[in-house]
């Protein structure tokens, strides 16, 4: 784990969280986990940005959550994404994609 | 959707967030054994990674669509508990507003539909109230006389159009029951002036107002409503008015009036150009401002006119700028008169009430916040955002002002109610006032203004760098007090001083209503009932009969029990129109320039009347039976000597009335009597000549046909009514009772405007001190509590019950004193508005001055009992051991 886990930029966080879901259905703690882990430990997500996001994205249509037990039986919300969370992430990819390319060109330019 | 499912089952939401927060807690818990942590260290390092589980909770919720309005609601409905759990307070501060606001409500719709409100006709800023003026015999606003009018109406430029009128009241015969009505007597132009269409038929036509004319008759709608049902056919029809066939021409709209006259008929004039009546000054004129003409343009022509009337009229009487000007001022001035000046002061006056108001709940809340001080510290600590605690006393304020207002509102439209009712007569355009959507908007105005005002004052304490001063310090609060105390030691000054401003204000003119209620009138108004009779001339032209009949019915009112003496006069004191008669005076000439000999009220009265109505002579006789058989013989009062006989006694003089013009013989004065106040209980009373009843016809050829009744009578009002009704119909069944009542009545009828003014202003006083004094025992309490330890160390080192009386008195005095010293200063310089409003007392009258301090003074003193007597039960031991 990286000594200083760098901020997440503006509007990466829901992409992080509809790639996490992408593979499985996960609870709270979970979706810290998987991004910890895809991200290789460079993104950190603390509760207080995780819940908000997840309800707000709920609201938004892109998840749906209900109760389940977790691996050690404790009672936990299990989030999954819907197709039109599916959807979101598909353009969200391409959209980054097409910043991410924008700002190596920029960076790369002399 | 999901903003609905959030707002509606807010409960299960909540509760599925708090769940949902807690398992990851858990989860995370779990992660960290697994890890190898001890359970107890898992836990704890869980919780501390975590943060805050209610920010946590509280940043989710203002994600969620509708969180904007569910956080309003959730401010609302937590305002709404805390108001709750302390009922005592919230009453309080609900009462408060309720009073400023229902005051001010009340008040401000008052003024808006008399003083700011454009008089109901179109343009009617342009619309000018013409009238004359005799400086040298004092009559501001006179009458002007027909052929005045029509030389006025030739010769000006100014006006578009100009019309003159009187009002009146006649019989109207319709329906079972004959009634008396208000009438107006209208030239044709009338309509035009006033610009206002009949609802039905026709207005007069020119023709219709000559004389000599087919009679014709206009109907207000109310009375069109109320007398005809509304018949839908009614033009043309005929209706009989004060026996008289009148054809009806057409129908007014709603609320169409003239000068507060409350006309029911309108009449046509029928003015004679040719007639040279220019002594007979007995119509206003109102005139419609040409085009680009402007009020004071209009008076400058007039000044002109009034050069150049010589020209016009060789002969007689005109009208000059000397001794008989014109003059015009804006209609709406007129009709609104000195009600204006009464209305802007008690407007004044529930502006201090609502300023008082408010710095009593800003105080309330002071304290409140005060006592809450540990509550904020403690929400802040946990998380709570400044902004979320700002929201939350901007709630409370906005919802106390809210429930304020509603009370408030309610107040103001039952006691506007009220206040017309009572009041009817008194204030101008009544049929006008009414809560209209100007006054709502004011009123939200002022809630939501107090709202935010109020719920910010709290925030002058509760900073967050004093979040840990107030958790360390808990209850004792020592030093950081004192600023605070500042703030509302100056609330409470401020709030006595308008008080004291206000009640020396209602002081003032309830002594002038006293000093009015106790000025004799000049006879005695106990055990005396009055009604008035109007005989139509068409029914009674023979003056003969008028007088038989009049004096039959004195004689059968004399036999009813309980009736000792029955009596009739022309006019009925103490609140005539002067008449203002040209006589000739044996032995009298006017100054060079001056008009001839004027007497002011001219009065026929039956023999007994004087007996009847306790009213003295003083030198000489009163009318005997033996009058109605011998020579023309008059009364005077004391005015009337003084003004014309210097003081000597003018028994055996003679003056020469000119009641049936040139022909009129002399008349020999028999009788002084003392003066009968006749032009209002805080006017002078005027010169006045007595006639006697019974022989004028046989004198001059006529008797007055409207007549005032008085019973010198022991029963109660209602008791005589049936024998007053039965006795005027074996007379003439077709004849009205007009106004039955007491003469004490009668005389309070007369001082409705001083009445109204210093009641409203007695309440609105007595508001004030109370809410000053809430505000003094608030504050007073307050430091008691306080002070609690340190009274609890003085008890411990010795002091007696004395020293601690004292120590509170003194503080209670000391903001009494400030308040009244701030206080008296500003009514010194307000009272001045109030001057013209007074009658026998200065605007700096002492005794009011002095009173009211000491009633204020005391009333500081009451508001000291509780604090003082919960200071002398401080236990020292809990004093000094608590906190």
């Amino acid at each position: 784990m990286p000594s200083q886990p760098a901020n997440l930029l503006q509007g990466t966080l829901d992409l992080l969280i509809l790639k996490a879901l992408t593979l499985e259905e996960l609870h709270g703690l979970g979706v810290s986990r998987r991004v910890e882990q895809i991200t290789r430990g460079t993104f950190q997500v603390k509760p207080g940005s995780l819940f908000p996001a997840l309800h707000r994205m709920s609201d938004a249509g892109w998840l749906v959550s209900s109760w389940g037990s977790s691996e050690n039986n404790r009672r936990a919300k299990y989030y999954r994404l819907t197709p039109s969370g599916r959807r979101q992430l598909q353009s969200e990819v391409g959209q980054w994609k097409r910043i991410a390319l924008a700002i190596s060109i920029a960076l790369e330019a002399t | 959707m999901s903003f609905l499912r959030n707002l509606f089952s807010r409960k299960s939401v909540e509760h599925d967030l708090d769940e949902e927060v807690r398992a990851y807690v858990a989860l995370l818990t779990d992660e960290k054994i697994r890890a190898g942590m001890s359970p107890e260290d898992a836990r704890r390092a869980a919780r501390i990674e975590v943060g805050g589980i209610e920010v946590i909770k509280d940043e989710v919720r203002d994600l969620r669509s509708g969180a904007v309005v569910e956080a309003a609601l959730q401010d609302v409905r937590h305002a709404l508990r805390l108001l709750r759990r302390s009922p005592g307070f919230a009453g309080l501060a609900v009462l408060t507003i309720g009073l400023g606001i229902g005051a001010n409500s009340a008040i401000f719709s008052v003024v808006n539909g008399v003083v700011r409100k454009p008089l109901a006709y179109p343009e009617s800023d342009r619309l000018m109230f013409i009238t004359s003026q005799f400086p040298n015999i004092g009559f501001d606003k006179f009458w002007i006389s027909p052929p005045e009018y029509f030389e006025f109406a030739a010769h000006n430029r100014m006006f578009s159009t100009v019309a003159a009128y009187t009002t009146g009241a006649m019989n109207l015969s319709e329906g079972d029951r004959p009634e008396r009505v208000n009438t107006a007597f209208v030239t044709a132009s009338m309509f035009d002036v006033l610009g206002v269409p009949p609802a039905r038929g026709q207005v007069f036509s020119p023709e219709q107002d000559r004389p000599g004319a087919d009679p014709v008759v206009l109907l207000s709608h109310e009375i069109w409503q109320r007398a005809f049902g509304g018949d839908p056919a009614i033009v043309g029809k005929p209706v009989m008015v004060q026996g008289r066939s009148r054809t009806v021409v057409g129908v007014m709209p709603p609320g169409f009036d003239l000068h507060d006259a409350r006309a029911q008929l309108w009449l046509p004039l029928g003015l004679d150009p040719n007639a040279q009546n220019r002594g007979s000054h007995n119509f206003y004129l109102v005139g419609r401002l040409a085009r680009e003409a402007t009020p004071a343009q209009a008076n400058a022509e007039i000044e002109t006119m009034l050069k150049q009337w010589r020209e016009w009229v060789p002969q007689g009487h005109v009208p000059n700028d000397s001794t008989h000007r014109l003059q015009a001022a804006p209609l709406r001035v007129e009709v609104v008169g000195n009600v204006g000046r009464a209305l802007w002061v008690l407007q004044g006056a529930v502006v201090l009430v609502l300023l008082i108001a408010c710095a009593n709940v800003a105080n309330l809340l002071l304290a409140r916040a005060e006592s809450r001080h540990k509550e904020f510290a403690v929400r802040t600590a946990l998380g709570a955002g400044r902004g979320r605690i700002l929201r939350q006393f901007v709630a409370e304020g906005v919802v106390l002002s809210g429930l304020g207002a509603l009370f408030g509102l309610g107040l103001a439209f039952w006691g506007l109610k009220v206040l017309l009712a009572a009041n009817q007569d008194s204030i101008p355009r009544a049929s006008e006032i009414t809560l209209d959507p100007l006054v709502l908007l004011f009123t939200t105005g002022v809630a939501v203004t107090t709202g935010i005002v109020f719920g910010l004052a709290p925030l002058l304490h509760v900073g967050h760098q004093a979040v840990t001063i107030a958790i360390k310090e808990g209850g004792a609060r020592t030093t950081a007090a004192i600023g605070r105390n500042r703030v509302r030691r100056g609330l409470v000054v401020a709030e006595i001083a308008l008080a004291v401003m206000l009640v020396i204000g209602a002081g003032l003119l309830i002594r002038t209503f006293a000093n009015l209620t106790s000025v004799d009138a000049g006879f005695d108004p106990r055990s005396r009932v009055t009604f008035g009779l109007n005989l139509p001339f068409a029914s009674y032209p023979d003056s003969q009969r008028v007088v038989q009949v009049i004096t039959q019915l004195a004689r059968d009112l004399a036999q009813v029990p309980g009736v000792e003496r029955a009596s009739a006069m022309q006019g009925l004191p103490p609140l005539r129109r002067v008449n203002a008669n040209t006589v000739a005076i044996e032995g009298y000439t006017p100054a060079q320039g001056d008009p001839p000999a004027n007497i002011d009220y001219f009065q026929t009265v039956t023999s007994g009347y004087f007996e009847t109505m306790n009213i003295p002579i003083t030198d000489g006789r009163g009318f005997e039976a033996g009058d109605a058989i011998g020579g023309p013989v008059v009364i005077v009062n004391e005015a009337l000597v003084k003004r014309f006989y210097k003081g000597e006694s003018p028994i055996g003089r003679r003056i020469n009335p000119f009641l049936a013009g040139q022909n009129t013989p002399l008349f020999t004065i028999v009788g002084v009597t003392r003066d009968v106040k006749q032009g209002g209980l805080d006017a002078p009373a005027g010169t006045e000549l007595y006639f006697n009843f019974e022989q004028l016809p046989r004198i001059v050829g006529f008797a007055p046909l409207q007549m005032n009744f008085v019973l010198q009578a022991s029963p109660r009002l209602d008791a005589l009514i049936p024998q007053v009704r039965r006795a005027v119909a074996a007379i003439d069944p077709a004849l009205p009772i007009i106004q039955l009542r007491t003469m004490e009545d009668v005389i309070g009828d007369s001082l409705v405007r001083q009445r109204f003014l210093s009641q409203l202003l007695a309440v609105f006083a007595g508001v004030a001190l109370l809410l000053a004094a809430i505000g003094t025992y608030g504050i007073l309490s307050y430091m008691v509590t306080e002070r609690n330890r340190e009274i609890g160390i003085r008890l411990a080192l010795g002091a007696g019950n004395r020293q601690v009386v004292r120590l509170v008195l003194r503080q209670g005095i000391s903001l009494a004193l400030a308040g009244i010293a701030v206080g008296v200063a500003g009514a010194l310089v307000l009272s001045r508005i109030t001057e013209s409003l007074l009658y026998g007392v200065t605007p700096s009258d002492p005794l009011t001055f002095g009173t009211v301090a000491g009633v204020i003074t005391l009333v500081a003193v009451a508001a000291c009992v509780v604090p003082t007597r919960r200071a002398m039960r401080v236990d020292p031991l809990t004093a000094i051991r608590a906190d």
